[in-house]
């Protein structure tokens, strides 16, 4: 896939899967690369970025395995931020999903 | 590579970052070993899922600097923030130090004209005092009168300035989000 746009859909992957619950790292850069070919290295300075533009506040947590974890929150900011994002990806993708169809539908 | 050598190469490369900053950055590294390793994955399978350490140093640099201007837009941020932009891909440098230097010389040459207007009686005081026989009541206001408006662009470029920089920034922060840098499996 393209790698400019892959890299822009990371942001909105990060932010959806923190929509419900906070998550630690390893477990974002998981259930991403499961889906999606990354390189996982990645989603640590994006993950940084986020953070410092307010979208996310971190907290340690212990964990029943090994050492404390570093688990990511949602701000307010942060949900406004994915709900935007959400509803520009959304046209973004019936657009082209239309365009497909009917190009598709041609042949 | 083993675990330790990614550690360091990633600590190299993140040397112009403060190391409280740097510390923070590895020890996320850390824990993505140390999770990984306990899941039973090999230091190599981890290092290659995750990608080249310079790769994924250069972005948090980039991230680093261009967040400085944000908080203090001296010039000195600014190059740090634009150059390490830059560094994140050939790319880059059209789409990064093209604009930059046609902006950038559009605000040198507004401030000049500002601060040389507002500065023109004194060429003129000078003027006077080195060929007193060319004394021209008129020229000491077309100075006068040009000082004036002098103050008021040099008002105008201290915000058009600002906003400019805020602008850059902004397009800096894009830019690192859309272009490529770490995505290797791509």
């Amino acid at each position: 896939m393209n790698v400019q746009f892959k890299k822009g859909v990371l942001e909105l992957c990060v932010l959806v899967l923190l929509d419900k619950q906070d998550r630690y790292g390893y477990e974002l850069v998981q259930m991403i690369s499961d889906q999606i070919a990354i390189s996982e290295g990645s989603v640590y300075p994006l993950l940084r970025r986020l953070t410092k533009e307010g979208y996310f506040t971190t907290y340690l947590k212990e964990s029943t395995e090994g050492p404390s974890r570093k688990y990511y929150a949602l701000t307010k900011e942060g949900r406004e931020y994915l709900q935007n994002l959400l509803a520009e990806w959304e046209k973004f993708t019936k657009g082209v999903n239309r365009i497909i169809k009917e190009g598709v539908g041609d042949e | 590579m083993n675990k330790d050598e990614f550690l360091s190469q990633l600590n190299d490369s993140l040397k112009r970052l403060p190391s409280a900053e740097r510390e923070d950055i590895l020890q996320d590294f850390i824990e993505h070993f140390e999770i990984g390793l306990s899941e039973g994955k090999s230091e190599d399978e981890i290092i290659k899922a995750l990608g080249s350490p310079q790769h994924i140093a250069k972005e948090m640099v980039a991230a680093y600097h261009v967040e400085q201007v944000g908080q203090t837009a001296s010039a000195g941020n600014m190059f740090r923030a634009v150059w390490a932009v830059i560094g994140l891909g050939f790319f880059n440098l059209v789409i990064v130090l093209g604009p930059f230097i046609a902006l950038a010389g559009i605000v040198l040459a507004g401030w000049i004209v500002g601060l040389s207007f507002i500065t023109s009686p004194i060429l003129y005081i000078i003027n006077i005092v080195i060929y007193p026989e060319i004394f021209v009541l008129f020229d000491l206001f077309v100075s006068i009168f040009l000082s004036g408006i002098g103050i008021f662009i040099t008002i105008g470029m201290v915000h058009f300035t600002q906003w400019l920089v805020k602008g850059f920034v902004k397009y800096l922060n894009f830019n690192i989000r859309m272009v490529k840098g770490g995505m290797n499996n791509a």
